[in-house]
């Protein structure tokens, strides 16, 4: 099939799927118990003031009502104002998602590159000290609980060492001096960013390894990997240009995959450091009832995440000219 | 070689990165507060969560608001007390001389303005308390008269706390809603940038997700002034708001002296290690708060006082207090918290207490046989033993059918899930088919408070306020309804008759009694089985800022914040003094 015909086809099944995920997160937000008003513990909420406040939001109207005006707002570009924020939340979520993506984005993209490095050298030396070191150090990481990774990195690197902040994404104190410059900030900014990236990427970079071990283990094992040391090629060279590309197809699909989902951040590194990001906002949207601010949170995600699937699929036919949809 | 230059420009870039680390020395003092979460609004009409009223009760002043120690109302942006006028039911209060942050004065015109607002917009969580007042009068600018629709004791205690706003700053806004669909949603979801208050901290900068910044108010009314025999600040200049997600993290922190102050209630887990610290200071203070069980009284068995009773003598508060809470709890003996002297009823019915775990089963095993319940194998054998209970009957002749105790999840609250599990180990041992349900905190509401769903309950009110009012709205019939507050559904006629008479009975010594009343017959029914109180645990830094004040509900109060000093500034003055 022709690539631009391939697209086209696969857009127009990316319309039909968000338009269910559309419809199904509509739904089971409304299924989950409870509505944004019943999280209020406050004696002087009367149920009459509970009633106007429903009413108020438009939850008093029929579900089907509802829905109508979802779908209208959501054609018209409107995503709502979220309940809890008396916000926008396009503005609430836009200022998180330059937060999450600066250090989920930055840890994924730098776990997948150290992951498929390590992961090809470790299938190189198969059997050999290296590889059973590699592979252990992976599975190691990879089972590895990330708030108590963080927590140990914070008390070591923050607390008695003191080299790093405890968490936050910036120092209040240079930020409300008049004094500090654009560069400072900055500085301010990667100084806080490095024990989330070094959690996040311990945590991560073994799975990509794995992947990467596995899938070349199997390249090696092709003929065309024997032709080439038939004709005298480098070791390094079949290992870099021969073997190492081919492997890292399905790595592809994983980064791909990551790094849309990084861009819903994570609930358990965001709150460990503070990190003002996405993912704790969707647990706070969920766990109180604020349906617009969880619907487009996952919206956002599902848009990410079908787009780059659609193009890990695209980069494959690019990199291995055989595949065809 | 490029590998070698990588790991080379990593470890300059650290290196070069470390020093951001020590801060920068600031020329004043700020001190730093650590949040458990970040404010949702600034908008006071939207506020619900609790950081959200922290920073707004620094920046929008009531008229009148508690004193630390004795707990009275004492004037605060009020210059004396309010004046009752019986004849025609009206409150006079006149204002002292105020400026708000914009520097104009704060008039009788705002008070009457935020009045009016609140009754025409019905704004919720305030509306229920206004809508008793007829009419706000502005005789002069510094006289505002509350005309009441009928005799109200909670006048006091609810409306004259009620927070002013500036009527400069939110007519606009206000002319705009009503031209609006829904105005109310429009007033609830406006974006207060910089909100004009005429506390001691006005809003510098609120950098989202991150910190807030409070900077001192010039024009606060009470600089340099006694208030209520105390001399007001405040002494610092600065004050910055950050967010911790964790209490671990915000231990370090306090630790490390990256805050001075953690204005969130500490775990007693880290207590020892906080204490280990000679820069840190605890500080435990009572909380007007109420932790129970519920039962729905509206469904069988739990209709029957008899069974509500037993359940009283088997739970072991002291117990709960102990291992649960660590010590770091007052038993509850009633539904109004002991800490709140005046309207604690000293002598409604006790349950339990000081019996052992033998005595308690076999005063339980008593009132139920009294009552006609049987068992299979009864709790208590021939020989007076207690024994493990089979096979309970209701005095119908019917096996008591399984039922559940709702508690939050342990992830939200440990204590309460701990002490659902403990309540369920101690029932059983009755021969009780009971089982403790964690659920999470919303689908719990929505099934006690919306859909009347359940068969008992463990849940508490953090902060309640210290007018009893809460009785009537926990308990009154006619709360008894979805949403309503009267979740167990109790009804008594008696006690709705004092729960309307001390909501108009304006004589405190009246009302004492009958609040009094009112708690005796609802320890004597049991719909709630009131089970402790936690202590507030809280800590700061010593070696920084001083001079925090105790109260109720803990040291972050408007006091404290009126009276912290550098400690630097503390040692100077004394030094001054020995002088």
């Amino acid at each position: 099939m022709e690539i631009r015909k391939f697209i086209f086809k696969r857009l127009i099944e990316i319309l039909v799927i968000f338009f269910i995920i559309l419809t199904v997160l509509f739904v089971l937000l409304r299924l989950s118990p409870g509505d944004p008003i019943s999280r209020i513990v406050d004696p002087n909420m009367t149920p009459e003031d509970a009633q106007r406040l429903i009413a108020q939001l438009g939850l008093n109207q029929p579900i089907w009502v509802q829905y109508g005006y979802y779908l209208k707002n959501f054609f018209l570009g409107n995503l709502g104002i979220s309940f809890h924020y008396g916000q926008p939340v396009t503005s609430i979520i836009w200022s998180r998602l330059f937060n999450t993506m600066i250090l989920f984005t930055t840890a994924v993209i730098l776990s997948a590159l150290a992951g498929v490095y390590l992961g090809k050298i470790a299938s190189w030396h198969k059997g050999e000290k290296t590889d059973t070191w590699l592979t252990l150090g992976a599975l190691v990481c990879h089972t590895l609980f990330l708030p108590w990774v963080a927590l140990i990195l914070i008390w070591v690197f923050a607390y008695k060492i003191g080299g790093f902040p405890l968490n936050g994404m910036i120092s209040a104190e240079i930020w409300t001096d008049p004094a500090s410059g654009y560069w400072l900030k900055l500085l301010d900014v990667a100084h806080h960013m490095i024990l989330p990236l070094v959690t996040l990427f311990l945590i991560h970079f073994g799975s990509y390894l794995l992947i990467m071990r596995s899938s070349m283990l199997d390249t090696l094992r092709e003929d065309y990997i024997l032709t080439a040391r038939a004709k005298g090629l480098t070791e390094k060279v079949i290992r870099n240009r021969h073997a190492a590309p081919n492997a890292a197809l399905p790595v592809i699909t994983s980064v791909g995959l990551s790094l849309a989902f990084s861009i819903s951040g994570g609930a358990l590194t965001e709150t460990v450091f503070s990190w003002p990001g996405i993912g704790r906002e969707l647990v706070f949207a969920v766990s109180n009832n604020d349906y617009p601010l969880a619907q487009a949170s996952f919206l956002l995600i599902a848009i990410v995440v079908l787009l780059s699937n659609l193009a890990v699929d695209v980069l494959y036919m690019y990199l291995d000219p055989r595949i065809r949809y | 070689m490029l590998k070698n230059n990588i790991i080379l420009f990593i470890l300059l870039g650290i290196l070069f990165l470390l020093p951001l680390s020590c801060g920068k020395q600031q020329e004043h003092p700020i001190l730093k507060i650590g949040l458990h979460e970040e404010p949702k609004t600034l908008n006071i009409w939207l506020a619900s969560d609790a950081n959200s009223k922290r920073i707004l009760s620094l920046i929008y002043q009531p008229l009148y608001l508690r004193d630390p120690e004795t707990l009275d109302l004492i004037p605060w942006l009020a210059a004396g007390p309010a004046e009752f006028h019986p004849e025609t039911i009206s409150y006079t209060v006149r204002l002292r001389p105020a400026r708000w942050s914009d520097g104009s004065e704060v008039t009788s015109k705002d008070v009457a303005f935020t009045g009016n607002l609140i009754n025409e917009f019905k704004i919720p969580r305030h509306y229920s308390v206004w809508k008793f007042i007829k009419k706000v009068e502005t005789p002069d600018k510094h006289t505002v008269i509350f005309y009441l629709i009928k005799p109200k004791a909670i006048f006091q205690d609810r409306i004259l706390t009620t927070r002013i706003v500036q009527k400069k700053e939110w007519s606009q806004v206000v002319e705009t809603a009503k031209k609006k669909k829904k105005p109310l949603r429009f007033l609830l979801n406006y974006k207060m940038d910089n909100p004009v208050g005429c506390g001691p901290f006005v809003l510098m900068e609120w950098q989202k997700g991150t910190y807030l910044h409070l900077k001192k108010n010039t024009y606060f009314f009470g600089k340099n002034k006694r208030i209520n025999g105390r001399l007001l600040g405040p002494y610092i200049d600065d004050i910055l708001f950050k967010n911790y997600g964790t209490s671990d993290i915000a231990v370090l922190a306090l630790k490390k002296g990256t805050i001075d102050m953690f204005w969130w209630g500490i775990q007693p887990g880290y207590l020892k290690n906080l204490q280990q610290n000679k820069e840190i200071k605890v500080f435990f203070n009572k909380k007007s708060a109420l932790y129970f069980m519920g039962f729905n009284v509206r469904k069988k068995p739990f209709d029957d006082v008899n069974l509500r009773r037993a359940i009283a003598f088997l739970i072991d508060k002291d117990f709960i207090i102990s291992r649960i809470l660590q010590g770091y709890g007052t038993r509850m003996d009633s539904i109004v918290p002991p800490v709140n002297h005046y309207w604690f009823c000293p002598d409604a019915d006790c349950y339990g207490k000081g019996l052992n775990r033998k005595k308690r089963i076999i005063k339980a095993y008593h009132i139920l046989r009294n009552a006609g319940y049987t068992w299979e194998v009864p709790p208590v054998d021939h020989s007076g033993q207690v024994v493990p209970g089979k096979g309970i009957r209701t005095p119908d002749g019917k096996l008591m059918g399984k039922f559940e105790i709702l508690t939050p999840p342990a992830d939200y609250d440990p204590l309460r899930a701990m002490s659902g599990l403990m309540i369920q180990e101690w029932l059983r041992a009755m021969g009780m088919p009971v089982f403790s349900k964690p659920m999470a905190f919303g689908a719990l509401l929505e099934k006690v408070k919306g859909q009347h769903k359940f068969d008992a309950f463990v849940l508490g009110y953090g902060s309640l306020s210290l007018d009893p009012d809460y009785l009537r709205n926990f308990f009154y019939s006619a709360n008894d309804k979805p949403r309503g507050w009267n979740m167990s559904g109790y009804k008594n006629k008696k006690f709705d008759q004092l729960a309307d008479q001390s909501a108009s009975e304006m004589n405190p010594e009246k009302r004492q009694k009958l609040i009094w009343q009112m708690q005796k017959i609802l320890m004597a029914d049991v719909p709630y089985i009131p089970l402790y109180d936690p202590t507030l645990i809280e800590a700061v830094r010593k070696d920084t800022f001083s001079g925090w004040v105790n109260m109720v509900d803990g040291i972050g109060n408007i006091w404290s914040f009126c009276q912290v000093k550098p400690v630097s500034k503390w040692k100077s003055e004394n030094s001054s003094l020995k002088d």
